[in-house]
């Protein structure tokens, strides 16, 4: 029938005109994307000045030990007797007591080098990213030490649970080849 | 048919079927266990960990008053360990657990899916039944349906919307989005200061220091990008931009130790075919000094680019105005009033009606008002300045002087005064309009007349200078003019009459500047003359810096910024140690 | 005694000075070492090799490519199985799920709308490459590649028919998923896909208890229904069935011609399997097409009413975006309608920042809220008329073909088909037997 001839030849002259649309969408956002793309992959990094070390980083990940790790810069460290990321505010004494820790994991080494300084030494695999040594750092030192994600353990996801809680807004994406944003020391 | 046909078996209660079925149940009743002591452990450690924590924390509060209780430390000690190792071992318990769940459901799956392949039933047709109602009646039931999943997400939207909202609309008026007139007074928010004047009120300004030996040098920093633009400097944030033809970024350094706080990337619009941007090297992409209103700091490249930045390095808007048509390239510096951003967008010859002005709001980016005008490319900067209590926004061009109402753009006055390649900015001083005509004259014009005041409002010419680059700067008696060559001129404002001309033999790009009671000039070769302000030219000192210096310093509370042609320099003491 | 006032100095001064680290200066210098001791380097694990992304998009095109032959040409379900364990394996558990071409929608838009962002090349790849197969052959995609759908393919054991009015009902949400999922990456405010993703959480064998939960339900669920993340929530599928439709090779169940012997009416566990259809039985034909006219009125009125609808939300719509999050609550506190503050109000007081200047930031964002609620609202109404268009039309059909737009291109059906068997026979007996 004829009629349903002519339905048939408009009906396919309509897909076939919707597929090369369609194809040629897809090529026009191919041609966008190509134009305006980062040839290496993006990863996330924290924002160590705008970090204020409310703790989301230790339980947010979606890993359960997180990727965000304390990270020592030791140009900037004082290596003091009474650290205040090492120590807490009013210790018994200046020792490795338990009592007297910040650290609630027992990550961070303190190591005597000569009198009156002593090394800081964070031990990854014991570190939780708390962040109460970078709180502590921070307030009464020279804020050597900071939260910074750690790329052999981040699974780079495409949205970052923590970027997500953080409540300064720290976390940025940064290019794979240059995947650090660490605190360097000026002069 | 052959043999090797395939065959669609038959439901098989064999020992195949059984044994699927075993392991099935077995991997079933496998991922149970592994789940139930999954949430166990995490009830576990949430129930026991911060009740255990509690009571640590309590031990540790009670040891800071009975720091000498051996047995009390003991306990501390032991249950922290207790702890530490408690939340390791859960840590290492999740992941053996989670291991074994998911090999549980694997096996679990294997055994259901072969158990199924076992008992798949042969293909059967269905009842007889009248197709075409039942098409009809599942319609029907697929469209009520679908009406009712719109009620229902209509129902989700009206308990979101019904859950009110914060109105902060109103509360917009708590403060304005800018800085008043008297915080911008006391910061250097633009090119040349506040009002564009050059002049400094700081009493505290160094007057000695040396490149070579560090003397009297708080910091020096390396600008990535290079850039004629002058520093900008907001309480303790200083702001440069620097371009090449690839990169436009906006800097941000910190005052204090001179560390770069962020840098801020500029993208630009792709140049149309037969579009090419054709520069003076020594013009640059990055001519314009950036400009802030104590809430954002704006900038604008040669490419027509204009962005801006809050004080954090975020990028607020950026736009292009199109790639301007200026012989040497687009140098026009940024002004701010309130909220807006004012460019001067000079271009071409004046007779395409290509110039425009614009002002954009400094939020937003949105245009508030932009008006034509009907003058060719010029290098002047625009400066908002205060007559008899009212607003005006002074341009320079060839030939006119144009003032406008800075809210909404309408033109006051306009002068003919200046014809040429105009690069010197006007000024504000004495109660006059202070214009270059470069290598002819200066002139002071009136401000408080309406429409052409070129016969009634310029009050007088003095025609033996012309700097053809630097702006000048004056108070209620002197102006001073720095021509490029070295010449440096001074006369009385009220009168123009030249008072004296001193011959500095140097050359000078950066425009002179006015601190308290001393004058302060910016060489090519980096060295500031320092000379008093009077009648009579009687230098006081020379500093040093060691670097080319093609750009006007910046001057505030006890430290000068130079910028050189490769870092920024930090002028001044040193702060005092403690809390800032 | 000399420890007690040196801490006392120490929490006084600390009591004065700002505990966040905006500006630093040197409160104690850095040391002098004169035993000669050398400070350690601060230690940076590089990230994983870009090499690997490369190898990652060869093996998708690759696996793309196989699925097509496997699904039009060698129409074998055990082959097609196999590859369902690969892509599993490989892109679920190995490549732990991310990014996912049904992620990349998100980072498209974002592309699109921020000019500050530039898509890696390789998601732009998996979100492009997908569709044009699609365009070409059908949801082979769907059928042996998505590890999201393979992990749900692979726990079906007992399929249960899913009712017509349920499935169309349920299928509303994909679209509305996709709608909120393209303005909240467009507004910049969060990538919804992203995290709720529920099976994201296996393929990493660690997450949040919610997405845990969510994903194991949907998979309990879809033992006995088959891949319901697929046909009712899958935002990517929403693309993929229009340009199913428009595809240049259909999936079909013979490989030949149908002889309507219905031994396929229940093979498909998705239910994506349409029947011959008759023309309209009298009577029923002018009641169809008043009923169609009807609806292509409410078309309009449905997207303006969907419109209206979105444009109202834009307060809980911007509420995604942190910035007005803030804003909120740092109104609240400011009006005394709230006590104390929490460390977002604290980490926006310590930039400095003019809270009036974050209202106007949070109103401008509103603003862009209303005009994308809006359209998304305006996109929802115009896809429940296009339903209701849809199920009030007649497609002539003579044979028995899977859905264009529904069928997940699995190959079950296959088996089920006379004809295929036919094949299968004939290209054994060119085989000689021994």
């Amino acid at each position: 029938m004829t009629r349903n001839k002519d339905v048939m030849n408009r009906r396919k002259f309509l897909r076939e005109g919707l597929w090369g649309a369609c194809l040629a969408g897809l090529g026009g956002a191919t041609g966008l994307s190509v134009a305006r793309n980062n040839r290496d992959n993006m990863v996330w990094q924290i924002d160590p000045y705008l970090c204020i070390q409310c703790g989301n980083c230790a339980t947010y990940c979606v890993l359960e030990e997180s990727a965000v790790k304390c990270v020592h810069s030791y140009a900037k460290c004082g290596y003091c007797d009474l650290c205040t990321a090492y120590l807490v505010p009013e210790p018994t004494a200046l020792d490795t007591g338990a009592e007297n820790e910040m650290c609630p994991t027992g990550a961070i080494k303190r190591t005597f080098v000569e009198d009156p300084y002593y090394e800081y030494t964070i031990d990854e695999s014991l570190c939780n990213g708390c962040g109460k040594c970078v709180k502590g750092c921070n307030a009464f030192g020279n804020g050597s030490l900071y939260l910074q994600v750690r790329h052999d353990r981040c699974l780079n996801c495409n949205e970052c649970a923590i970027a997500v809680a953080c409540p300064s807004q720290a976390f940025k994406r940064v290019p794979a080849d240059q995947p650090y944003l660490l605190k360097e020391v000026v002069h | 048919m052959t043999e090797t046909m395939e065959q669609i078996p038959e439901r098989d209660k064999g020992v195949g079927c059984q044994t699927a079925r075993k392991t099935a149940i077995v991997g079933a009743v496998f991922a149970g266990v592994f789940t139930a002591l999954l949430v166990a452990n995490l009830i576990g450690s949430a129930v026991l960990g911060p009740a255990r924590e509690l009571k640590l924390d309590a031990m540790k509060l009670r040891v800071q008053k009975e720091p000498d209780n051996k047995e009390l430390l003991a306990e501390i000690r032991q249950l922290d360990l207790k702890i530490r190792r408690d939340r390791l071992w859960r840590w290492e318990f999740d992941r053996k657990a989670a291991y074994m769940l998911l090999g549980s459901v694997v096996v679990f799956l294997i055994g259901a899916q072969v158990t199924r392949l076992l008992t798949r039933e042969p293909p059967r047709p269905g009842p007889v039944r009248d197709v075409g109602e039942v098409q009809i009646e599942t319609a029907v039931h697929a469209r009520w349906a679908v009406a009712g999943a719109v009620v229902l997400l209509a129902g989700g939207a009206w308990l979101l919307y019904s859950r009110g909202a914060v109105d902060f609309v109103q509360a917009q008026d708590q403060g304005p989005a800018y800085a008043s007139m008297a915080e911008m007074r006391e910061q250097w928010p633009r090119f040349r200061g506040p009002g564009g004047a050059g002049v400094s009120m700081y009493t505290n300004i160094p007057t000695r220091w040396d490149g070579k030996t560090g003397e009297g040098i708080l910091w020096k920093a390396e600008v990535p990008l290079a850039g004629r633009n002058s520093p900008v400097v907001w309480k303790d944030r200083i702001f440069l931009t620097g371009a090449d033809p690839n990169a436009r970024e906006v800097y941000c350094f910190d005052g204090f130790d001179g560390r770069l706080l962020w840098r801020g990337d500029v993208p630009t619009a792709p140049l149309p075919e037969d579009a090419e941007l054709d520069l003076m090297e020594d013009t640059g992409y990055a001519a314009s000094t950036a400009a802030t209103d104590g809430r954002r700091v704006y900038a604008i490249f040669a490419t027509g680019d204009v962005a801006a930045f809050d004080f954090n390095g975020r990028r607020l808007w950026r736009k292009n105005l199109g790639l301007p048509d200026n012989v040497y390239g687009y140098a026009t510096s940024l002004e701010t009033y309130e909220n807006l951003v004012l460019i001067q967008y000079d271009q071409s010859d004046g007779t395409d009606g290509k110039s425009r002005f614009y002002a954009l709001d400094g939020l937003s980016g949105r245009t508030v008002w932009d008006v034509r005008r009907a003058l060719p490319n010029s290098w002047t900067s625009p400066v908002v300045v205060e007559v008899e209590g009212r607003h005006q926004l002074v341009t320079l061009s060839d030939p006119c002087a144009v003032a406008y109402d800075p809210a909404d753009g309408r033109e006051l006055w306009r002068a003919e005064c200046a014809t040429g390649d105009v690069a010197a900015s006007p000024i504000y001083a004495g109660g006059l309009i202070l214009v270059i005509e470069p290598y002819a004259q200066l002139a002071g014009i009136k401000p408080d007349g309406q429409g052409d005041v070129t016969e009634t409002h310029i009050v007088w010419r003095m025609e033996e200078a012309g700097p053809d680059i630097c702006s000048p700067v004056a108070n209620d008696q002197y102006v001073y003019l720095m021509e490029s060559e070295g010449l440096f001129v001074c006369c009385n404002v009220q009168t123009g009459e030249k008072l004296y001309e001193h011959d500095l033999r140097e050359s000078f790009t950066a425009s002179p500047s006015m601190v308290a009671d001393k004058l302060y000039l910016l060489d090519m070769k980096g060295v500031m003359h320092i000379a008093e302000v009077g009648p009579k030219y009687k230098e006081i000192t020379t500093c040093a810096l060691g670097e080319e210096c093609f750009a006007s310093p910046a001057f505030v509370d006890g430290r000068i910024y130079i910028r050189g042609d490769e870092n920024l320099y930090c002028i001044g003491e040193a702060p005092e140690a403690g809390p800032r | 005694m000399m420890l007690r006032f040196l801490r006392f100095t120490v929490f006084v001064f600390a009591l004065l000075a700002p505990s966040l680290a905006v500006c630093q200066e040197y409160r104690f210098p850095p040391p002098d070492f004169e035993s000669g001791y050398e400070l350690p380097e601060t230690v940076v694990p590089p990230p994983r090799d870009s090499a690997y992304e490369y190898v990652d998009t060869a093996v998708f095109l690759l696996a793309l490519i196989l699925a097509s032959y496997l699904i039009h040409k060698k129409r074998s379900r055990r082959a097609i199985y196999a590859l369902v364990i690969f892509s599993l394996l490989y892109f679920g558990f190995w490549r732990r799920g991310c990014i996912c071409p049904i992620g990349a929608i998100q980072n498209v838009t974002l592309t699109i709308f921020d000019s500050s962002y530039a898509i890696p090349i390789t998601a732009a790849i998996f979100f492009v490459l997908p569709l044009v197969f699609t365009l070409f052959f059908g949801r082979t995609f769907c059928g042996a590649v998505c590890p999201l759908g393979m992990i749900q393919d692979v726990v079906l054991v007992r399929p249960v028919k899913v009712p017509l009015w349920l499935e169309s009902a349920l299928r509303v949400l994909a679209y509305a998923y996709l709608g909120a999922a393209v303005l909240f990456a467009a507004t910049g405010s969060a990538f919804i896909i992203c995290r709720y993703d529920p099976f994201v959480a296996f393929f990493r064998l660690s997450g949040n208890w919610n997405l845990l939960v969510f994903g194991t339900s949907l998979l309990l669920i879809g033992v006995f229904v088959g891949r319901p993340y697929c046909r009712f929530l899958c935002p990517y599928g929403v693309l993929l069935r229009q340009f199913s439709r428009l595809a240049k090779w259909r999936v079909t169940i013979t490989p030949t011609e149908c002889v309507k012997c219905r031994l396929c009416e229940d093979a498909c566990p998705f239910g994506a399997i349409r029947e011959p259809t008759e023309d309209w039985p009298t009577g029923q034909y002018r009641i169809a097409k008043k009923r169609l006219a009807l609806f292509l009125v409410l078309l309009p009125v449905l997207v303006a009413g969907g419109a209206w609808g979105g444009h109202k939300l834009k307060a809980p719509l911007a509420r995604m975006h942190p910035t007005v999050r803030t804003a909120e609550r740092v109104y609240l506190e400011e009006t005394g309608q709230i006590e104390g503050t929490d460390d977002v109000s604290d980490a926006f007081r310590a930039t400095g920042r003019a809270s009036g200047d974050l209202y106007r930031e949070a109103s401008m964002l509103r603003d862009r809220f209303a005009l994308g609620g809006a359209l998304l609202g305006g996109f929802l109404g115009f896809v429940v008329a296009g339903k209701l268009i849809a199920l009030s039309v007649r497609r002539r059909r003579s044979d028995y073909e899977p859905d264009s737009a529904g069928c997940l291109a699995c190959g079950r059906c296959y088996r089920y088909c006379p004809k295929e068997h036919e094949r299968l026979n004939q290209k054994k007996e060119r085989v000689p037997a021994h």
